[in-house]
């Protein structure tokens, strides 16, 4: 089975590229399987949905605009995204994952499993890091994804860290 | 008694944009446009490595990541006067091509389609009728009436099933839509396939850039794709036939399928050639460079002024001293510090928020101008100077369009000849790619097989721009070095020079422009302002808030 972990953003707006931030966080610190990909997808939207349809599993890493704190964490599974509960986010990609996997439903391309973990930010202004509060938040996100991603049967090895760093 | 609307956002997919619209006797009489969102990407640019820049530029936006990838790698070639190997503009020629190819398909039927195509309209439609419509205008084989049944059974599941979702806010039933039943269909279906070519275009950009949807193989001096035919490591002889399997793949499907689509949803909303000119100043620069000093191009780049094609004067590279001397950037209307218009080298990102003031500051865009001017960018620009210039590939074309349609070169100054300009660079867009393929294997046969020219930083000051004729249009990357870091940066892109908002001396840009005169048969659902707006490629997403004249909120409508 293949399973994707698509991380959305933008990595120059601050924490709106909280989903990129997630992905470059796994892939610095754990050794994943081949059937796992970890995917920066931009703020591309439906110009990537392909990537969504080619795997049997979706996790989708992005920021969202509900009511709360900056970093409290929130998960949608399809049936929110299909029948539009999602709260949608105040991005520049505000509409592209919604409209990417509707479509791909309608093209009957769509995963059964796709879920989103989205994180409320702190701040969009022009930056390439996190916010505080995200920054804190980060390892968790990262750690419930690769959780459950054991609990579905992958071997995750965490990498060596170099002490010295 | 006149309306006021508000649609913000109103882009399907990427940034914020706001247009406020005043509509008086059903048709709009005044309009703004205003960016909603600052994105004072150059600041963060500001003292680092130069060789570095592009891979953040391709940041900038959401959508078009290669192109300013290309453009800011062109300021610093450009500062440094370096050249570039003819292997290295033949594989960024393949890039920019199938970048544009990828654009425009996702254009035409994802964010703009479904102003001129109802969905629901689609589900009574006769599937056998509607094969036939479609192969009477292509021979392409996906058209028969098995898969027209398909996509419509399942169509009728979702609206049965209330999962409608994102959909569910479209313009159905609206008065302005008027294709029959069975072209919505056609084009429903094809809506669903050309996601399927999309991405083949995005796979060929990949195989040479390293990685979609950001590239990885452009340095200062060249390309870091090695080409070397018989190492399987490097661009070799198995990647380039796959490379050419799949432009030949999204080329079918572009000049067999988009292209009769435009044609035949065209020739079915022929009054929207009428509507939507606005600005008829146009700018392009020259594409494709086809030599190692970016001296000689494929496309034609220059000014029109008033639509008027005996105003032509050519812009023939890019280092053209009357275009990089004439580009301003004024802030007269825009929320940054002063009023001044500077050149882009001069530049200043000084964010200073109001609030929408409609006779003050009401945009975080600023108002670029050419001597100036305010110009319109974007594939009309590219056509109608090529056009102009008598380029044969874009002339054989566009005559070929306008005898289909029965048009002549002044309906391109419209929303639909915005569409159709368009679909006519996707055309050529199309072959250029394998041209391009042709030429880089024809140049490494004859030996050459230099992809670099590797470049060293100096010490200094250096000032560059990277003109680069993107899928919206003119895009520039304006650069000052000085001491190995980056002293200044401003990018001047395509949706700035068309959503600016009016100058000091009250010239409106290109949307607002445009939009004054279209019809609005509800106000409450502005179907047609979308039309003219999104006709553009806005790269700026929607709700849209109707506001009586004393400025009260009747509606709220949120609009993909």
């Amino acid at each position: 089975m293949k399973t994707l972990i698509f991380g959305a953003g933008n990595l120059i707006l601050s924490d709106e590229g909280f989903g990129v931030h997630c992905i470059n966080y796994l892939a610095e610190r754990y050794q994943f399987p081949e059937e796992i990909e970890l995917y920066d997808g931009g703020t591309l939207g439906i110009m990537v949905t392909h990537k969504i349809e080619e795997a049997e599993r979706v996790f989708i890493v992005d920021t969202v605009d509900t009511a709360g704190e900056p970093g409290d964490i929130f998960r949608y599974e399809k049936d929110d995204i299909m029948l539009n509960r999602l709260p949608v986010k105040l991005s520049p990609h505000q509409i592209g994952i919604q409209e990417m996997l509707f479509i791909s439903e309608l093209r009957g391309g769509c995963p059964a499993n796709v879920s989103l973990v989205g994180v409320i930010p702190a701040t969009l202004d022009p930056g390439n890091e996190l916010s505080p509060p995200l920054c804190d938040k980060l390892p968790r996100v990262a750690g419930l994804i690769v959780d459950e991603l054991r609990g579905l049967g992958y071997e995750i090895r965490e990498k060596q860290q170099n002490v010295l760093h | 008694m006149s309306k006021r609307i508000t649609l913000d956002p109103i882009t399907r997919i990427e940034g914020h944009l706001r247009v406020d619209v005043e509509v008086n006797g059903g048709q709009v009489s005044k309009a703004w446009s205003s960016a909603q969102m600052w994105r004072g990407i150059e600041v963060i640019l500001k003292g680092r490595d130069p060789q570095d820049a592009w891979s953040y530029a391709q940041r900038f936006c959401g959508v078009c990541t290669t192109v300013h990838a290309i453009s800011s790698i062109r300021s610093v070639e450009n500062a440094l006067n370096v050249e570039v190997p003819l292997n290295a503009q033949y594989i960024r020629n393949i890039m920019i091509a199938q970048h544009s190819v990828q654009d425009h398909i996702v254009h035409f039927y994802h964010l703009s389609a479904l102003d001129w195509v109802d969905i629901v309209s689609a589900l009574k439609a006769d599937p056998k009728k509607t094969a036939s419509i479609a192969q009477s205008i292509s021979d392409w084989p996906g058209n028969s009436e098995k898969e027209f049944k398909a996509v419509q059974d399942k169509l009728k599941k979702f609206v049965e099933g209330g999962q409608l979702g994102i959909f569910a806010s479209g313009y159905w039933g609206h008065p302005a839509m008027k294709l029959p039943p069975e072209v919505n269909l056609l084009a429903v279906a094809h809506y669903l396939k050309a996601l399927d070519y999309q991405r083949k275009a995005a796979q060929a950009v990949a195989i040479l850039g390293g990685k979609n949807p950001h590239i990885q193989n452009l340095v200062v001096g060249g390309v870091a794709t090695a080409v070397n035919m018989d190492n399987l490591a490097t661009l070799n002889m198995e990647r380039i036939a796959y490379l050419k399997e799949l432009m030949t793949e999204t080329r079918d499907f572009v000049q067999k399928v988009y292209y009769p689509d435009l044609v035949a949803i065209g020739s079915f909303y022929r009054d929207w050639f009428r509507h939507g000119a606005g600005v008829t100043n146009y700018l392009a620069v020259p594409e494709f460079a086809e030599d190692t000093r970016n001296t000689k191009f494929a496309l034609n780049g220059g000014i029109i002024y008033n639509g008027d094609l005996a105003t032509f004067k050519p812009i023939n590279d890019h280092q053209d001293q009357a275009l990089i001397q004439g580009i301003t950037e004024g802030v007269a209307h825009a929320w940054y510090e002063g009023a001044d218009s500077l050149h882009p080298w001069d530049g200043e990102t000084k964010p200073e928020y109001t609030d929408f003031q409609e006779n003050g500051k009401y945009s975080w865009c600023k108002s670029p101008r050419f001597n100036g001017k305010a110009m319109q960018v974007g594939p009309p620009a590219q056509i109608l100077a090529s056009y102009a210039a008598g380029n044969p590939l874009v002339k054989k074309v566009v005559d070929a369009t306008n005898a289909k349609l029965g048009i002549g070169l002044k309906e391109y100054h419209s929303t639909m000849g915005r569409l159709v300009a368009r679909g006519l660079r996707a055309h050529v867009m199309a072959d250029l790619s394998l041209t391009y393929l042709d030429k880089l294997v024809d140049n490494i046969g004859k030996g050459d097989t230099a992809y670099a020219n590797n470049t060293e930083i100096p010490s200094g000051e250096y000032k560059g721009v990277g003109f680069h004729e993107a899928p919206r249009g003119t895009l520039s990357h304006w650069m000052v070095i000085d001491k190995k870091k980056i002293k200044n940066y401003q990018a001047v892109v395509p949706s700035t020079w068309n959503a600016s908002p009016r100058d000091e001396h009250g010239q409106p840009g290109p949307y607002e422009a445009s939009l004054v005169g279209n019809p609005v048969a509800m106000a409450d659902q502005p179907l047609e302002v979308l039309r003219t707006v999104h006709s553009f490629d806005p790269c700026i997403a929607c709700a849209v808030h109707t506001i009586d004249p004393a400025g009260k909120e009747i509606t709220k409508v949120k609009v993909l």
